[in-house]
This record gives structure tokens, sequence and C-alpha cells, in this order.
């Protein structure tokens, strides 16, 4: 059950101030921020377009959706080619959720009654419900984004294997410790996933980008020897669809060390990495991401993603936070104040050693699931501030826009710095 | 603002033969100008394909599509004709089935063409700009411009 906000349009600035205050950032990156912030619902009318539209809804209703159910959309896509990414229910019951109605059979995003903007869903490409050799339908192998497939390796992040190790902000360890229960395997079948992904990039113009991520592994002889040898094994799986050695590829993955960097540049041909820091202070990551505090720890995983420029070089690395956590309480910071200055102050940090943040707005679910997102002025002021430090770097990270990614705000302006 | 063409102006503008130009501003003011072949006019619309996503004008457009700016597009017939339109971009299609229409024709040009967005510029001027219509509305506004060596009657001189 969420923490409702009472009288919570009273307390902070309302969008038309947010606008108002921010000028020089797009009305679009700032709806879509208080959406995904918000949550949205759908009106009955949208309702019934959506379900007769050929959009993409969440696999348990693709496909195995009951006569009369309604279907669950996934994503948004705004008229500049934005995304938002989830949002549907998203922060439900903290604050008041945006509504999309249909009107002349287009949907619009409307908030108290004021018609916001028009919007869209994501398509179902054509690959999706088609089935691998073994039967699966691809769609529940590889999923997709507008632009993007989403290829995972393991399903299981073993930071959660030691109870009170996940990170609190979370649901990744509930979820694959629950899939694997269910006898689900904790590996993805790479010959499977290989299956979809050529399947998918017949499609021609549909994908810009293939995401590779994974549940941490800890074994090996070093920590991540083995994420590092399963990463491998599945690109073994997806090269030979691909001509060239260097893959348009965004891997988001654990910290690695320098050894692991260019054994898993050299055999997939990776041309982005992402390794996310999740909390721009030492103190509240050992707190809230003890796992990976207690594994690696805050300076070291900090390091390994600055080494990862020389191996990957800059423009091609980035790091990725949970932007609203670092005010979760009671450890959290007291104030947005604080918060924003003490976050922009170590991105900054990062930005001098050629590594840009990202941020995603957080949805509060997992051991936080109690938790309050903060305001929409502190998201948009953080996505303003990380945008500046990133343009006074000039740190470009093409590899994780809006586009490619479509979750962060702040990248999402940068389009038109870089 | 809605703008009106005739259909001798959408014929020129729509013509493979016709020089296309577009100017833009980005978020400092400056201005960049390029030729974009494939401007066309569909549905009240211009629609334009760009087909870098780094390119000045694909920035450029997303700067006019987020703040209201306009940008202004020329177009040079095979003959005389010279029209410009400005107009504000609206939408950007970056996925869909038109978009991926866009993107295979693209392609049949070239192989190594990929395509950013599919633009949708709404009209908010129109200017004839072909030379004698324009020599013609000004002699009319404004009959003091011009030099006099062109007015002199040459009976005069006789
Ligand atoms: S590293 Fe943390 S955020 Fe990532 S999947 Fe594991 S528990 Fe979740």
């Amino acid at each position: 059950m969420a923490t409702k906000i009472e009288n919570w349009r009273e307390k902070e600035l309302s969008i038309e101030e947010v606008f108002d205050k921010y000028k020089e950032i797009p009305k679009i990156v700032i709806l879509k921020t208080d959406v995904h912030r918000r949550g949205y619902i759908l009106s009955e009318k949208a309702q019934k377009l959506f379900n007769e539209g050929d959009y993409q809804s969440q696999a348990d209703t693709i496909f195995g959706k009951k006569e009369g159910e309604n279907k669950i959309p996934i994503g948004l896509i705004f008229r500049d080619g934005t995304s938002l990414v989830g949002g549907y229910l998203t922060n439900y019951g903290i604050r008041d959720p945006y509504v999309i109605d249909e009107i002349d059979g287009k949907f619009y995003l409307t908030d108290n009654g004021k018609v916001y903007e028009e919007v869209d869903f994501w398509r179902e490409p054509d690959f999706y419900r088609k089935k691998t050799s073994k039967g699966t339908p691809m769609g529940e192998v590889v999923n997709v984004r507008p632009q993007r497939l989403n290829v995972a390796i393991s399903r299981v992040c073993h930071f959660w294997d030691k109870p009170g190790e996940g990170c609190k902000y979370c649901n990744v360890g509930i979820n694959g410790i629950d899939s694997v229960k269910h006898g689900i395997p904790d590996l993805f079948d790479y010959d499977e996933v290989a299956e979809a992904v050529a399947e998918a990039v017949k499609q021609k113009g549909r994908f810009a980008m293939i995401m590779v991520t994974t549940g941490s592994i800890l074994t090996g002889e070093h920590i991540f020897d083995d994420e590092v040898d399963e990463i491998i094994k599945a690109f073994e799986k997806l090269k030979p669809i691909f001509k060239t050695h260097d893959l348009k590829v965004q891997l988001i993955a654990s910290a690695y060390d320098k050894e692991q960097l260019k054994r898993l540049k050299e055999a997939t041909g990776i041309i982005g990495y992402t390794s996310d820091i999740e909390v721009l202070n030492k103190d509240l990551f050992n707190w809230i991401c003890p796992g990976k505090a207690a594994h690696v720890g805050y300076d070291e995983w900090k390091k390994r993603i600055f080494d990862a420029v020389e191996i990957f070089g800059e423009g091609n690395v980035n790091s990725g936070i949970v932007g609203g956590v670092e005010l979760a309480q009671p450890n959290g910071f007291k104030t947005e104040e604080e918060a924003l200055e003490k976050y922009l102050a170590e991105a900054e940090d990062f930005a001098k050693h050629g590594v840009p943040i990202a941020y995603i707005v957080w949805g509060v679910c997992g051991i936080f699931h109690n938790q309050v997102v903060p305001s929409l002025d502190y998201y948009v002021a953080l996505a303003k501030g990380l945008n500046e430090i990133n343009d006074k770097y000039n740190l470009k990270s093409y590899f994780d826009d809006y586009r490619r990614c479509g979750n962060h705000p702040n990248t999402d302006i940068g389009r038109i710095y870089w | 603002m809605s703008v009106t063409l005739t259909q001798e102006v959408i014929d020129v503008i729509n013509s493979k033969d016709t020089a296309k130009v577009l100017a833009t501003i980005d978020k400092d003011g400056r201005v960049n100008v390029a030729f974009k072949g494939s401007l066309h006019y569909e549905d009240g619309l211009l629609v334009v394909n760009e087909l870098l996503e780094t390119s000045q004008t694909n920035k450029n457009l997303t700067y006019s599509l987020w703040f209201d700016k306009e940008v202004a597009a020329v177009f040079h017939g095979p003959g005389a004709a010279e029209y410009q339109i400005k107009g504000i971009p609206r939408k950007v299609l970056i996925e869909g089935p038109i978009y991926e229409k866009a993107y295979i024709a693209a392609q049949e040009r070239n192989s190594d063409n990929d395509l950013a967005g599919v633009w949708y510029i709404e009209p908010t001027e129109f200017r004839n700009l072909t030379l004698p219509v324009r020599i013609a509305e000004q002699k009319e506004k404004y009959p003091i411009i011009g030099h006099l060596d062109k007015d002199v009657n040459p009976e005069y001189y006789k």
C-alpha cells in the first residue's frame, strides 16, 4: 500500500508553475517526467481504443489474455519521439495519476480535466508473436521499446542471495527468485534469444539498438567473472547475426575490473557500456545498495566505471541512478535542496572522468514500496543540472538517448546539445 | 495560423525537379541551412525526412518543436517559380509504419542511408518569391523604390 500524500497539489509547484520556472526545459520532457512520477491510468474510452489497437501490452496479458480482459500498456511515445517507459500505475496511490483519454480517435494526456498532449502507445513488432524453434513466443524471450531490443542474460540478481543485500528500491530480486521457484531457469536460453533477435532485425527501421542486461552474478575467481562468461556465451550466439565486429549494443551490467572489461569488449564487440552506481552518495549507497557496497564498495564501483572509459572510449560509457531514492527516509537527504546540491557535485566528479550520469524517475517498489517520490520541481532541476554538467564537459552518450533508451529525462534534453 | 496553398504551388513544392532548402535555428539562435530533397507537402503540412540523427537540422527541428520556433523552407521550381514557407515543427515520427516506409524508401535510394525521423511542419506563412511577382509587388507597394534611369522617358533624349 502506497503512502498517500494528502492535498499534495497544495504542497508542491503545479506543472504550470514548473513550466514557468524552467522555461529552457521543453514542456514535453517536463510532462513526461511528471507522468512517470505520478503514473497514468486510462479512461474507459481510451482503454477500449487501446484494446482494439496493435499496441504492445504487458507480456502476461498478451499471451494469456482472456476474452474481455483489458490490455495493459507498457509505454508511451510523445510527438517529439520521447518515450515514457512504463508509467502505467507507477507510484499509484501517492499522488493522483494522469488520465489518458480518447478524443476523436486519438489518445491525450489529461489531468484534472485539462488536456496536455497527444500521446501514442508502443506498437508490437512483427516478430513478437512468432515462436522460437522450441515453441516459445519470441516476445517472451526478447522484449522491446520503440527502437530497441532488450535482451536479458540472467533473471536473477545474486545480490539478493543473502537476505538484506538487495538494493532497497528494486524488485528484480523478488521477481527473479519467484520465477526460479516456479521452475523457470535462472539463465535465458541464448539459442532462443538469438533466434528472436535474428527474426526481429528483419523488420527494417524497427530497431536501432540492442540493450543487453543481466542480474549480477557474483561468482568466479574474481567477482563477476562468471557474469562476464555468460555474456560472452550469449554473444557467441548473437554475433553471427551481424556482419560487423562492433555491435550497436549497450550492455547494462555490474562494474567490471579492467581485465574483465577488456575480455568483454574483445569477445563481444559491444559499443556502449553502462554500470549503474544507482545512488550518488557513499553513505546512502551503503544503506540503499548494501550488496553492492559489501561486495564491491562505492569507491571501487566508481573507479571501475571510470576505468571503462579507457577501454570503451569517451561517449560509450555512462552510469545510471534512480533519481529520488536519495530522499528516501529515514536516512536520505532531508531536503530536496541538499539532495540536489550534493548530487550535482558528485555527478560533476563522474563527468570529469568522462562519465555522464543518466537518471530514471523512481517508481517505488521493493523494500522501499512505502516511500514517496519527490516533487516535479526536484526532478526537473535534476534533469537540468545533469544536462548542464554533460554540456560543460562535452559529454555525449547517444547510446542512451531518447531513441535508444527513452528512460532518462536528462538525456532527452541532451539531444539538442550534442 | 492556417495557410492555404494553390495546387500550382503544391505541384512546385512536390516536384522532384525543384530545389528545396530548409533553414532552421539552434538553441542559441544560430542559423543553419541545408538542401532537403525530401521536403514535400501533404495534408496541409510540410513533411521532411531527416536522414541523420546528428545533423544540425535534426537538432534544430527538435528545438523548434519544443519551443514553438519557426523554420523556413524555400522552393525553386524548374521555371522561375520560387516560394517560401515558414512553419513550426509539430511532430516527428521515429518509429511506426509511416516511419518504416520512409526508412525503406531512403535505403532504396542509397543502402547507406538511415532515417532519423519523418518531420511534420505546420505552415504559418507563405510567400511567393518568384522574381517577376516580387518586382510587381514592390512597384505597387513602394513606388519610390528603384533607380531613376529605369524610369526615364526615351523620347526626352531624342
Ligand atoms: S544490482 Fe541492485 S538494482 Fe540491480 S538488479 Fe541487483 S538488486 Fe536490483
